[in-house]
């Protein structure tokens, strides 16, 4: 007890002398704990918001689409429990706002299903007393600015308009997040839609089958395949709509991941470094309280409690703004207890742990105060020879020696800052990536920018010739996107044939070739990992009931659909699915600006064409700009923190020579230049080895990244030189400045010859 | 009477390289209640290792230390640790003020780490400090404090306890004569109070403050004698060094 009141008066008065350092360490592993909470959040499950959607909506795990009511028991196969619909859908637009978003009109009863209702978050469900009346799906709303009781008009493939009202707003867990998932989903009554779109040959039927063994959805829906054929449209399965609704979570949890692990590491050793070096500045104070009383065990635990306190504090406020951010973006429920938990008490272990070893070290001092403490005194090191021979001035030779007189401090700071370098490099590298995405979209397979449906009242052809007059148009590619059915698969996989074999459209091929002839293919990542198979192997699918084989001859950088998209010629198609062409995509000349083409388009054919502009993957990943700049922000204060502490311990042992380095002539300025020098050299090796680190590695790291989320390899961007210059100088210049203040007030001070 | 302390054979012997280097060797030491030694010998006679010897600053090698009549040469670190925080106080010639704290609370630590309350350890930094018209400096750093001033707190904190000794290891080394007299002014006057003192010095006026010199050389005592004191009285003879 005695010694706790004493004791605690001897912290809070250290602690009061280095408010900033403390403060700075704070900051810094609470930074660290934020992102590593975010990141665990963000890559658990439980964030997923498919979990809690298909509980809530009862969903089904695997649905399929046919072209008329399948006629064969479904429910009978073994595993399938029960079954929802079948439900007539019919593809409109939906315009809304000037804007024509795809939907799909689905025809459900005014009493929900018991198997994949949607769940009414406003408004009310579909009821007979109000026939005009839409349910739409949230994302869709949101997309579309809806709120309920607004029009909602919607336009058949005839070209006839109806306008609906909305009615409610629901969730669905049966396909992904519009627009990321496309067509939107709105709900009628059948009534209506036998009005909208009386042509049952234009519209098709969704069945869904809950299972009751989700690990049984391979299984099922391969039995599927066989007993539907020819009537099977497409099939996808509970795992893809649940990819679907997490991709850009797990990617920012990735990279939050990332820089939390490393940064942790570089934070301990801040830690660690800071306490180290606060021990050794006060080995005399210590020594001091010994001589009063402390035992040995008293001092080291003194030690770890001071600087323990601030690492936990750290923990502390990190937790909570680390689990706040998360309860405010995702919702209170989506932050799960067991690896938070796991987060604290790990980083509060490697925080005990890091300044453990210097407060047993502090505890180890012998009690006789006045005897000086002198760094080792080492020989001049082999950079300062080296220095001496080429006739530098005298404060670099001095400054030089000094770096590295203690050297275990000595690489702490050079690492403690060559990591958090290291890191902002990998950083500027993603940074750089999405530069090059919204820079040069070809190179991510977005050649066109624009794509021309025709609508109603023009043929194909013409809105061709619409599209080849525009000035600002450089090429026109005829596509079409169709789904086909792989063997032994669960689900669909899209097949964009765009182009022709002959003329191709340019897609951004990493490895082996373009396709150059009819049956020839490229594919994304997504779809050889699916799959299982490499460049030049030949792959069978089924498009509508006609076989596709093709034989893949290059992979693609693929952005859409996790890279699950085989490319190839439209003449590779079946002539029924390929002419007319669904759409053309539309390349524009350098520098035109696509909202102006867009317009012009519209305004040439009087409205009447459907003109979408390609979304940048750049665009939706905007939010990784912000998290980047967080980072950064956090891996400066820890290299700030290894900065003071290499400052002040150069100071420290230097106080002694100061007075000597006078007497023997040395300017006030060559006094400051030496000690500069002792932790400039230190901050230069650190920030250069961190960058070169950096640079190596950044491309791997993100093509790794690319690899794994189906994009692929080859997206990868090294930040430039002229960035990189940049921002070595800024950390080396910012160094300099914060050792240059001490250093300054040490050489300016008259400086007696005082003990240690 | 018992001994307040009592060594016997002491030996230090540092065995920090090849060689082992005897700095005590064989000192027999007996200091009674209230009496004022003061340790006198050239620089590396070892006058300081046998003081921190004496504290548990420093391990002996060989011999006994007896304090208060109870053996402490035995105790481990710790131990001397705890004991110090009741029986010892400490100067130290670089006054060795906990840099951080205020003066006040490197005069309250003491009797806080002994067990008092914070209202006692303040009630006595309080007297103390005021004894040696220090109260108004309670919250400054000790930085900002003269040689003499600071050598003032030390004593102030060594004494927080009462201790049954006072060790002082050349408690003046580092002042100018001024701040010199005032320090010795104070010690002789805790003396009076029945202080028993053990000090350190190479200086042989500052020696002549107490009442039994010891002479060391070479790690052994080569005299050790009462000091006469003149009939004058104690004052006049601090004052005459100047």
């Amino acid at each position: 007890m005695s010694t706790a009141l004493a004791g605690s008066r001897w912290i809070k008065a250290d602690l009061r002398a280095r408010k900033g350092q403390a403060a700075l360490t704070v900051l810094a592993v609470a930074g660290i704990v934020a992102a590593l909470i975010t990141a665990a959040t963000l890559l658990e499950d439980g964030t997923n918001p498919w979990r809690s959607l298909f509980a809530q909506t009862d969903g089904a795990h695997v649905w399929l689409y046919t072209k008329n009511s399948p006629r064969v028991a479904l429910n009978g196969i073994d595993g399938v429990t029960r079954t929802a619909g079948p439900y007539r859908s019919a593809p409109v637009t939906v315009a809304q706002g000037g804007k024509k978003e795809p939907a799909a009109l689905r025809a459900m009863p005014a009493t929900p299903p018991t198997v994949a209702h949607p769940v009414v978050a406003e408004g009310k469900w579909l009821d007979v007393a109000q026939p005009d009346g839409v349910v739409v799906e949230r994302t869709f709303a949101t997309a579309l600015r809806l709120r309920v009781g607004a029009s909602f008009t919607v336009i058949a493939l005839s070209g006839e308009r109806h306008t609906l009202y909305v009615r409610g707003i629901a969730d669905s867990a049966e396909q992904g997040f519009y627009p990321q998932w496309t067509p939107g989903l709105a709900y009628v009554l059948p009534a209506m839609l036998d009005r909208v779109e009386p042509m049952l040959g234009r519209s098709e039927w969704v069945t869904g089958l809950r299972l009751a063994d989700p690990d049984a959805t391979q299984v099922v829906s391969q039995r599927v395949v066989v007993m539907l054929e020819d009537e099977l449209q497409r099939v996808y399965t509970w795992r893809e709509v649940r990819a679907a609704m997490e991709l850009d979570n797990r990617l920012l949890g990735t990279l939050l991941a990332l820089f939390g692990v490393v940064g942790l590491v570089a934070a301990a050793l801040a830690l660690a470094n800071a306490a180290g070096g606060r021990v050794l500045g006060q080995l005399r104070d210590l020594a001091t309280l010994k001589s009063m009383g402390f035992t040995k065990g008293q001092i080291a635990l003194l030690l770890l409690v001071e600087h323990g306190a601030l690492g936990l504090l750290g923990v502390a406020l990190g937790a909570v703004a680390g689990w706040g951010v998360m309860a405010l973006v995702l919702g209170a429920t989506s932050v799960a207890p067991i690896p938070v938990l796991a987060i604290i008490g790990g980083t509060a272990l490697v925080v005990l742990a890091a300044v453990g070893l210097p407060a047993w070290r502090g505890g180890r001092t012998p009690p006789i105060p006045d005897v000086p403490s002198a760094p080792p005194r080492g020989h001049l090191s082999r950079l300062a020879r080296l220095a001496l021979l080429v006739r530098l001035p005298p404060a670099l030779v001095l400054g030089t020696r000094d770096a590295f007189t203690r050297r275990v401090p000595a690489f702490l700071t050079a690492f403690g800052l060559a990591v958090p370098m290291m890191m902002t490099t990998i950083g500027l590298g993603v940074w750089a990536t999405l530069d090059d995405f919204a820079d040069h979209p070809e190179q991510v397979g977005q050649h066109a920018s624009l794509y021309v449906r025709p609508g109603k009242l023009l043929e194909a052809a013409d809105a061709k010739r619409i599209a080849e007059q525009d000035r600002d148009v450089a090429a026109v590619y005829p596509g079409t996107d169709v789904n086909a059915l792989a063997p032994g698969e669960a689900r669909s996989v899209r097949v964009r044939a765009i182009g022709s074999s002959t003329a191709p459209y340019p897609f951004s091929v990493v490895e082996g070739r373009m396709y150059g002839r009819q049956g020839e293919a490229v594919a994304g990542q997504g779809l050889l990992d699916l799959l299982g198979v490499k460049i030049g192997d030949r792959v069978r699918l089924t498009v509508g009931g006609t076989p596709l084989i093709v034989r893949i001859v290059g992979r693609t950088v693929e952005p859409d659909q996790d890279g699950v998209v085989l490319s190839v010629g439209l003449d590779s198609l079946a002539a029924k699915d390929a002419v007319p062409p669904e759409f053309y995509a539309l390349a524009l000349k350098p520098g035109a600006d696509q909202a102006e083409v867009r317009g012009r388009l519209m305004a040439e054919s009087a409205e009447s064409l459907d003109v979408q502009a390609a979304v940048n993957p750049a665009d939706r990943l905007s939010i990784i700009r912000v998290v980047i700049v967080a980072l950064i922000a956090v891996l400066t204060l820890i290299g700030l923190a290894n900065l003071l502490t290499a400052s002040a311990l150069g100071l420290r042992d230097h106080a002694f020579d100061l007075a000597v380095l006078k007497a023997m002539g040395l300017t006030p300025r060559q006094v400051m230049a030496t000690l500069v020098m002792g932790t400039g050299l230190l901050v230069v090796l650190g920030v250069g080895v961190g960058a070169a680190v950096g640079m190596s590695v950044v491309t791997g790291l993100i093509d790794l990244q690319g690899h794994t989320s189906g994009v692929g390899a080859g997206i990868g961007r090294a930040p430039s030189a002229l960035t990189l210059a940049i921002a070595v100088v800024t950390a080396v210049g910012t160094a300099l400045a914060v050792a240059l203040i001490p250093a300054r007030r040490a050489a300016r001070a008259q400086v007696p010859v005082t003990s240690r | 009477m018992n001994a307040v302390l009592k060594a016997v054979n002491l030996v230090k012997i540092y065995q920090d390289g090849a060689v082992p280097v005897p700095a005590v060797r064989g000192v027999d030491l007996q200091v009674e209640p209230g009496e004022f030694v003061a340790i006198m010998g050239p620089s590396g006679s070892g006058k300081s290792t046998l003081v921190h010897m004496l504290g548990g600053l420093d391990t002996r090698t060989s011999g006994e230390i007896w304090l208060d009549g109870k053996r402490a040469d035995t105790l481990s670190e710790s131990a001397w640790a705890l004991l110090r925080r009741k029986k010892i106080g400490f100067v130290f010639q670089f006054f060795n003020l906990v840099t951080n704290m205020t003066v006040g609370d490197n005069v309250e630590l003491p009797a806080l780490l002994a067990g008092a309350s914070p209202k006692v350890a303040r009630e006595r930094r309080e007297s103390l400090l005021a004894a040696l018209n220090l109260t108004d400096r309670a919250d400054a750093a000790p930085a900002q404090l003269s040689g003499g001033e600071q050598q003032r707190v030390a004593l102030a904190r060594a004494l927080a306890n009462q201790p049954s000794l006072l060790l002082a290891d050349e408690p003046t080394g580092n002042l100018d004569s001024r701040n010199t007299r005032d320090v010795l002014r104070l010690l002789s006057e805790v003396h009076k109070e029945g202080q028993t003192i053990i000090m350190v010095t190479h200086d042989a006026r500052v020696a002549s403050l107490a009442d039994r010199l010891v002479s060391l050389f070479d790690g052994e005592i080569v005299d050790d004698g009462r000091i006469a004191r003149r009939r004058t009285g104690t004052a006049g003879e601090v004052i005459d060094l100047r």
